[in-house]
């Protein structure tokens, strides 16, 4: 998943980027309250990761300022304000959950999955489309109850497709789902990881639609 | 314990006393001027009227006069023989001028009045004795009423100058009931005029106190505050140590957890510093002689690896010798923020001066260096605690600038930020001169 991580704090900024890479997110971290809106209109993101003690717009303003502008994204706040009146108004601005500095970096990216299956609508948090199936908790791929080993990149290209199957992702679209801003994209990533995890699924289970996207086929 | 009431009510019974014995005396005085008029007059008139029982009779064949009778009467011939001595005990002269007079004789003094009849001269002599007496009787009858009335008076005064503290005994026990950290103002109502001030003077601490306390629980707040990001650094750099799946990562996790740690130690020994330098620690700072000169040398001795390492030309200019009394830690912590902050924001091939020069009867200490500067509109919010402009990429503890402030006030001195002749900021301190 994309996600834009803004945080003033470069220590916390670069631990938080590296350990959500890990897990296999593409993360854009910006350092300024004021590029929040720019950065959300170039880009789908699926998630904002939002600190409140930002420079230029405070964190509460920006998340004020996106919502009137109609983003509708999952927001988490990760702030060091803990007081009750200080989580209560961030909710109620328009976040979708509050997590205390300092905080677990496992515990962040499960409230980030959280997140994410409720933004799209499923309650199981294990993602399945007929034999196939992908845990993002614990980033399991199985086929036919069988693991299949996957690496970071293939799980994150097979979780965007499984995300919504049936509807078709272009290649710069996976591109973006994948890769944060300023990682290295060789020219031909995205065909390498679809060629890979075709051998390893099944030529089937990836189609291509010539001239639109890649997409796995709705299986009910 | 002096007590007001008990010093009141001595204190006004002496007044009251002294003040009846001078009316008492008053009254003697007044009383004696009016009976000696009363009694000459009575002499007179006696004299007289024995002059007209005497007139034409040949003899005073007068019998002994009762023993009660305050006058002696003598009576002369022409030739200055006594004819008659109505007390004959007493030790009257025996020779008197005519008219009044007043006699000394060994065992009273007397007033006499004198008339001359044909053939004879009678004189009639009182004791003084006698008047004074008088006088003193009525003195004392005014002054009775008044000794009478004392006991009731003491009692009176005990109970109003009681009453009159009432107030300020209410007054205590408002004080005393206080919680310890209930600091709002005390009810001024029902307090009489003369102890408004001190009411007054009390709210004047407690709104200090309130001040301070709030200060305080302010830094607290921020500290604890502030402490949460580099703690929350250093959780996650240590969760991803964790994760290292190459000994090159773990190496490179490792590193920056270190990195955490060193910016956490900084952050708590600012903490520290700052509140070591705060008002209520003042009073505990101890002076001593300290050449600034020699302070900042071993301040830029101290800083140079770091510059080094920015590739930053660290130097001294002008370093007058400047004895200050100080605390010599206070102004090392001083000269190491501003040297730290002028490095930290100086980018690489930069320079930064430090120069120290009497100025008058002050002590100037310049740090100056070539970096981006400070925009006027933001050079009074620096000194800020925990306030870091915006855009910033240097992770400051947001400290430094508020402890510069604090060693500078500690010794009077004052803080300008101003451009450098380098192009960046100049960081200048005026501080007063060695008295000696």
């Amino acid at each position: 998943m994309r996600l834009l991580l803004a945080e003033d704090d470069p220590m916390i900024g670069a631990s938080v980027q590296r350990g959500l890479r890990q897990e296999g997110h593409g993360v854009d971290w910006i350092r300024d309250g004021r590029e929040i809106e720019p950065a959300l209109a170039a880009t789908p993101y699926d998630l904002l990761l939002l600190d409140l003690g930002l420079p230029g717009r405070g964190g509460l303003e920006a998340l004020t300022g996106l919502r009137a502008a109609g983003h509708s994204l999952p927001v988490l706040i990760l702030t060091a304000r803990d007081a009750v009146t200080d989580r209560i108004q961030g909710l109620d601005r328009g976040a979708d959950d509050y997590l205390i500095k300092p905080f677990d970096l496992d515990e962040l990216a499960a409230r980030i999955r959280a997140l994410l299956r409720r933004q799209a609508g499923r309650a199981d948090p294990v993602i399945r489309n007929g034999p196939l199936s992908f845990d993002p908790a614990t980033r399991q791929v199985t086929l036919e109850d069988q693991p299949v080993a996957l690496s970071a990149r293939e799980q994150a290209l097979l979780a965007a497709l499984l995300e919504q199957p049936g509807r078709p992702l272009s290649r710069a679209q996976l591109e973006e789902r994948i890769y944060g801003w300023g990682e290295e994209v060789e020219s031909n990533a995205v065909e390498v990881h679809i060629h890979s995890l075709r051998r390893k699924l099944g030529a089937d289970t990836i189609k291509n639609l010539r001239g639109v996207g890649y997409f796995i086929p709705r299986v009910e | 314990m002096a007590s007001l009431r008990r010093n009141l009510l001595i204190s006004l019974l002496v007044s009251l006393s002294i003040a009846a014995t001078l009316g008492g005396y008053a009254t003697y005085r007044v009383a004696l001027t009016e009976i000696d008029e009363v009694m000459d007059y009575n002499l007179r008139q006696f004299a007289l009227s024995l002059r007209s029982e005497f007139l034409g009779q040949p003899a005073p064949p007068i019998g002994a006069p009762d023993e009660s009778l305050d006058f002696v009467i003598q009576i002369w011939d022409r030739q200055g023989l006594r004819l008659y001595l109505s007390h004959p005990h007493s030790s009257l002269p025996s020779q008197a001028q005519l008219g009044y007079a007043t006699v000394t004789t060994p065992d009273a003094r007397w007033r006499t009045f004198s008339v001359a009849a044909p053939g004879r001269v009678i004189q009639v002599a009182q004791p003084l004795g006698v008047r004074s007496t008088l006088a003193a009787q009525a003195a004392l009858r005014t002054l009775l009423p008044f000794v009478a009335m004392l006991p009731v008076m003491g009692g009176l005064i005990w109970y109003l100058v009681g009453r009159g503290l009432r107030p300020l005994a209410r007054l205590t026990r408002a004080v005393k009931n206080r919680q310890a950290d209930a600091l709002e103002p005390l009810s001024a109502a029902g307090v009489p005029e003369e102890a408004q001030p001190l009411v007054e003077a009390l709210n004047g601490l407690l709104a200090r106190l309130a001040t301070a306390l709030a200060t305080q629980r302010a830094f607290v707040a921020d500290a604890a505050h502030e402490l949460r990001t580099p703690l929350a650094a250093l959780q996650l750099q240590a969760q991803l140590a964790e994760r290292a799946a190459s000994p090159a990562e773990l190496a490179e996790s490792l590193a920056e957890l270190r990195r955490g740690l060193t910016r956490a130690t900084h952050v708590v020994a600012q903490l520290l510093t700052l509140a070591r330098q705060g008002p209520d620690a003042q009073g505990r700072k101890r002076r001593e002689p300290v050449d600034l000169s020699e302070l900042a040398g071993l301040a830029i001795a101290e800083m140079l690896p770091l510059a080094e390492a920015k590739g930053i030309d660290l130097g001294a200019g002008k370093l007058d010798a400047a004895p200050l009394d100080g605390d010599r830690e206070g102004l090392r912590s001083l000269l190491a923020n501003l040297l730290d902050n002028a490095i930290r924001y100086t980018p690489a091939g930069g320079q930064v001066n430090v120069s120290v020069c009497q100025e008058g009867p002050r002590v100037l200490l310049e740090v100056a260096d070539s970096g981006p500067g400070i925009p006027p509109a933001d050079r009074e919010r620096v000194f800020d605690r925990f306030y870091r402009r915006d855009g910033q990429e240097e992770s400051g503890s947001g400290l430094g600038l508020a402890i510069v402030r604090g060693v500078a006030q500690a010794h009077a001195a004052t803080v300008e930020l101003a451009e450098s002749e380098l192009g960046g900021l100049a960081a200048r301190v005026w501080l007063p001169r060695s008295q000696s």
